[in-house]
């Protein structure tokens, strides 16, 4: 007998995003650990008394209580778990956060499983409260949800054909989802070259546990390199621009005496250049 | 056979016209069609008159981008007006707001929407630039403006805006100020959220 939804439910959830809805109403998009991604209608959000706005601005971690209607269900009680505030505060942070907002809700849908994405995003959040370095972070984060969604790239083998590839002119392709050999490169026209430290970094926080990626400290080249890499294979997966991607750079931009490169201004411990120990190999590469 | 489902094609394309507004479902869109199709014939007349009036005599003010009849704007060229201050608003009817309370007497600025990723829009899609260019634009003879409050929500796009907006006029040697946050007027302690409370302990005020 199939099992039926209970008509409360109590979830915990990072609203990703609202929109108004009639003159008073707003409906929030919440990420749960449960029920996946869903839409809930918060009545009277939009009024200056209303219980419920403050619990349910973007980027709260909340626990709400759901009624389930026939189309929408009906936010009937929330209360913020963490308002991460100085996210609020700083420019860049908040326009990280945003970034992470926006993708957790481009790579899930409504009604899917979506743990692992939830459990990704709580965790993103908290290390940028905790003033962890954006730039290991964010790629973390998208790495990690890439894969958690079924799309991850490929920085070992030939995303294409799975052969081997050699350090030696290394291209990519965000259409393809990672490296490619120069025999595949040739159906692939729109494959660029790939810095070897850039490919060596993403191999490193795709494979190790984040507290040792995070150990890793990046000059503003491979930064850059970075970001240009993921944005690209981002926008490829999703389909489209990404608005807080766009933001990032707006931001970025704006910062006084700044180059508007990514990396400058984040790292405590000022900037490192991250120097490549191990050759460029694939595990099991013969050379060939 | 009739292919409109009402009968007559100028109320369909009455109702269609209806159910594009923001708002409105089919449902309304048919009523307030048949109020017009029964209304007398000069209320029908002053709302098409309204419609197209509004799209021809409406302009935006040339400083301030509020939507006026004039450029510039009775506000603008209100010679009363303290011209040191500025507040930047989201929306017009936030200038209309903040007009109502008979409080500032200063000029505004409205940036027609707040920055928003996720719905697409950015700093480039609002008045910014504009904002920008005023500041620069300062006339010898014309006194200098010293604050611009950024009058926008206190939600996240309204900080992400305001701290972006903050960060691009420091420069320009202008104090930014933002409205003050705390609990709204009848509000109930128990139900306000973290951030709001925690706002109003931060900024609490003498008893007097």
């Amino acid at each position: 007998m199939p099992s039926r939804v209970p008509r409360v439910t109590k979830t915990e959830a990072v609203v990703l995003k609202r929109r108004r809805f009639g003159d008073s109403d707003r409906v929030v998009t919440l990420l749960t650990p449960a029920r996946g991604k869903l839409e809930a209608v918060a009545k009277g959000a939009l009024r200056p008394r209303s219980k419920l706005a403050g619990h349910l601005e973007p980027m709260t971690h909340v626990e709400v209580v759901l009624a389930h209607g026939r189309t929408l269900g009906i936010v009937t009680q929330a209360q913020t778990i963490e308002p991460f505030a100085p996210l609020r505060d700083d420019l860049e942070r908040l326009s990280a956060g945003l970034y992470l907002l926006e993708l957790a809700d481009r790579f899930t849908v409504e009604g899917a499983e979506a743990d692992a994405a939830y459990v990704l995003l709580l965790t993103a959040l908290l290390r940028l409260l905790r003033g962890d370095g954006q730039q290991l972070l964010v790629r973390s984060f998208e790495l990690a949800l890439l894969e958690a969604t079924g799309f991850r790239p490929e920085w070992q083998r030939c995303a294409a054909c799975r052969d081997e590839v050699t350090a030696d002119g290394l291209v990519w392709s965000p259409l393809a989802g990672g490296l490619l050999c120069p025999r595949c490169r040739e159906s692939h026209p729109e494959a660029e070259p790939i810095d070897v430290s850039v490919v060596k970094v993403l191999r490193l926080i795709q494979d190790a546990p984040y507290e040792e990626a995070a150990r890793v400290r990046l000059n503003q080249r491979v930064a850059a390199g970075l970001e240009g890499v993921m944005h690209d294979l981002v926008r490829a997966m999703a389909e489209r621009d990404l608005g807080s991607a766009r933001f990032l750079a707006a931001v970025r931009r704006a910062r006084p005496n700044d180059d508007g490169e990514p990396g400058g201004a984040e790292s405590p411990d000022g900037d490192v250049t991250y120097t490549p120990q191990e050759p460029l190999e694939a595990p099991g590469h013969t050379g060939g | 056979m009739n292919e409109s489902p009402h009968g007559s094609s100028a109320i369909t394309r009455l109702v269609e016209s209806f159910h594009r507004l923001p708002g409105i479902g089919p449902k309304s869109a048919q009523r307030l069609a048949y109020h017009v199709l029964r209304a007398p014939e000069e209320e029908a007349r002053a709302l098409s008159e309204a419609l197209l009036d509004v799209k021809q005599r409406a302009v935006l003010c040339g400083a301030c981008q509020q939507i006026s009849d004039t450029d510039p704007c009775a506000v603008c060229d209100d010679t009363r007006r303290d011209r040191t201050v500025i507040c930047v608003v989201e929306e017009p009817l936030d200038l209309v707001a903040i007009e109502r309370t008979n409080g500032y007497h200063g000029l505004y600025h409205v940036l027609h929407g707040a920055i928003s990723p996720s719905d697409g829009v950015g700093p480039e899609d609002l008045k910014i630039s504009e904002l920008l260019a005023r500041l620069r634009r300062e006339d010898d003879d014309a006194e200098a403006v010293t604050e611009v409050i950024v009058a926008t929500n206190p939600n996240l796009e309204g900080e992400a805006t305001a701290m972006y907006l903050a960060r691009l006029l420091e420069p320009l040697g202008v104090s930014v100020t933002r409205l003050a946050r705390g609990l709204p007027a009848g509000a109930d302690l128990e139900y306000v959220d973290n951030v709001t409370l925690e706002r109003a302990l931060a900024f609490r005020q003498s008893v007097e």
